[in-house]
């Protein structure tokens, strides 16, 4: 039997490497925000903060994509289930740049008070598994990958984890760095939404995969299928 | 935190179309097992096991050749007027055997009416039409109310009330096949066939039609087969998918029966890979 549709096929993988493209902005801004935050440089998180308009462009223009293409080619099936996950993705990425704004801007205001070694340490580590996170997702998406995709469920419990390390050693800290340590905090719990965005991401990578939806976390129930 | 009121069956129906469980739960119109046809010895359609329930309406969907019309055409012996044509396997409607030895085929196709691709009305008056079917088997009852019920359920009546000794034929091609789908209601059928009966209509007719086959499932059942995959996912409670496998040395193509199952998973997430490629339109 004959490949039929063509174009409809080539539309798909356009939406993809829009994605893609989003992705790449987002490891980007989240580089540069983390960067900018443990080395207190006000001037590179000006650029994160203007470079936000850049990761809103490629989100409009993939919904802008998404919403043509459910008007003119009707998918149905895993096709259907590409554009749904591509939607809900693009949103995820979307959220993860405005994440890194709100960092940018923490730094800015932050940038003069005196802060913590240990806590930068951290927050390194949480941008580097923010990276590896979203890389991850993107992967599972693309690979149609479940496994890979619930790789990100222990990730994202690593990245808690030094959430959890910031706050209990801000309570170590003391009164003393308040004002840089509740900024801090703000900036650790950015760091750790960019994870449960990837895992949301890798949510509808699963969902693609095996066309069953369901939470890799919930805060109320033990994992099971939804629906 | 108190839960709000809510009707967690109809959530579950809008969200996913109406359930396997919903429609096997009704009453089989028919039963099918091992159907095989075969025009002059060659196999059209072979192993069709499937059952077809009250007040749904069923698609079958498919490729050409896949003997999806050769199928359709089996419920009220339509095969019969060809030449060469057997039937193998088992038909029951209503759990009686269709083709029993006893069976009277006028007396199937009164049951169970069929619309055809090309409208076919005779060259008579559009009352004449409606009329032709229970003047021939004498129903009882006014023949004028008759004739009203039947074009007001095939959603004809407002726009042809007022000349009805007009000639059937001065209709647009959307009326003549709801005059048609009325001529099939006028005697009172169970079942409605209808192959590919929006295929020569223009898109408003064709979702004329679409919106009577919502209307008149609430009396009748609906098997309904169409080239258009989309006015299946539209229309059809349960759809089948048959496919067409060829001889490894290419002389011989039957029809056979892939996945059989609510719309709404042949649709989102169908068993079979020969699905998914169907009706994505991936291979054709």
């Amino acid at each position: 039997m004959a490949q039929m549709r063509a174009t409809f096929q080539e539309e798909l993988r356009e939406l993809e490497e829009l994605l893609d493209a989003e992705a790449e902005l987002v490891l980007r801004s989240l580089r540069a925000a983390v960067e900018a935050l443990v080395t207190r440089d006000a001037e590179l998180a000006d650029e994160v903060i203007a470079f936000d308009d850049d990761i809103d462009d490629v989100y409009l223009r993939t919904h802008q994509a998404i919403e043509l293409l459910l008007a003119r080619q009707t998918p149905v099936a895993g096709d259907l289930r590409l554009v749904l996950a591509i939607l809900h993705s693009n949103l995820h990425l979307e959220r993860m740049g405005d994440l890194c704004t709100t960092i940018a801007k923490l730094t800015k205001l932050s940038a003069d008070l005196p802060s913590d070694e240990v806590l930068l340490g951290a927050f390194r580590e949480m941008g580097e598994r923010g990276q590896e996170m979203i890389r991850i997702a993107l992967e599972a998406l693309h690979g149609r990958d479940e496994e890979l995709a619930t790789s990100l469920i222990h990730l994202d419990e690593l990245i808690d984890r030094s959430n959890r390390r910031v706050v209990s050693r801000l309570l170590e800290l003391g009164p003393e760095n308040l004002e840089w340590g509740l900024r801090a905090i703000v900036a650790s719990r950015c760091l750790e939404r960019v994870g449960d965005h990837a895992v949301d991401i890798g949510e509808q990578a699963a969902f693609l995969a095996t066309g069953e939806f369901r939470e890799f976390t919930d805060a109320s129930h033990d994992p099971r299928p939804l629906g | 935190m108190e839960s709000p009121q809510i009707d967690s069956a109809r959530i579950a129906q809008v969200s996913r179309g109406l359930g396997r469980a919903e429609i096997e739960r009704r009453e089989k119109v028919f039963t099918v097992t091992d159907l095989a046809v075969s025009y002059g010895g060659n196999p059209a359609l072979e192993d069709v096991t499937l059952d077809v329930h009250r007040n749904t309406v069923t698609a079958f969907i498919g490729p050409s050749g896949c003997g999806k019309s050769t199928f359709i055409r089996c419920f009220n012996r339509m095969n019969d007027l060809i030449p060469g044509a057997k039937v193998e396997g088992t038909v029951l409607y209503h759990g009686a055997d269709l083709y029993g030895r006893d069976v009277d085929p006028v007396d199937v196709r009164r049951r169970i009416g069929m619309v055809f691709q090309k409208p076919n009305p005779f060259p008579k008056s559009i009352y004449d039409n409606v009329a032709f079917g229970p003047r021939v088997l004498s129903l009882k009852g006014s023949l004028d109310e008759r004739v009203e019920k039947a074009l007001r359920d095939a959603a004809l009546w407002d726009e042809v009330k007022d000349r009805m000794k007009d000639g059937a034929l001065g209709l647009s091609g959307g009326q003549q096949q709801r005059l048609c789908i009325a001529r099939a209601l006028a005697v009172e059928p169970d079942v409605i066939l209808m192959d590919e009966p929006a295929s020569a209509l223009d898109p408003i007719s064709t979702t004329r039609i679409e919106d009577l086959m919502h209307e008149l499932k609430r009396d009748y059942s609906i098997v309904i087969v169409t080239h258009n995959m989309q006015q299946a996912a539209r229309v059809a409670d349960m759809t089948a998918f048959f496919s067409v496998v060829v001889a490894e040395d290419g002389s011989a193509r039957r029809g056979v029966l892939v996945e059989y199952d609510t719309t709404a998973k042949i649709f989102t997430t169908p068993s079979d890979k020969r699905t998914e490629d169907y009706v994505t339109g991936r291979f054709g």
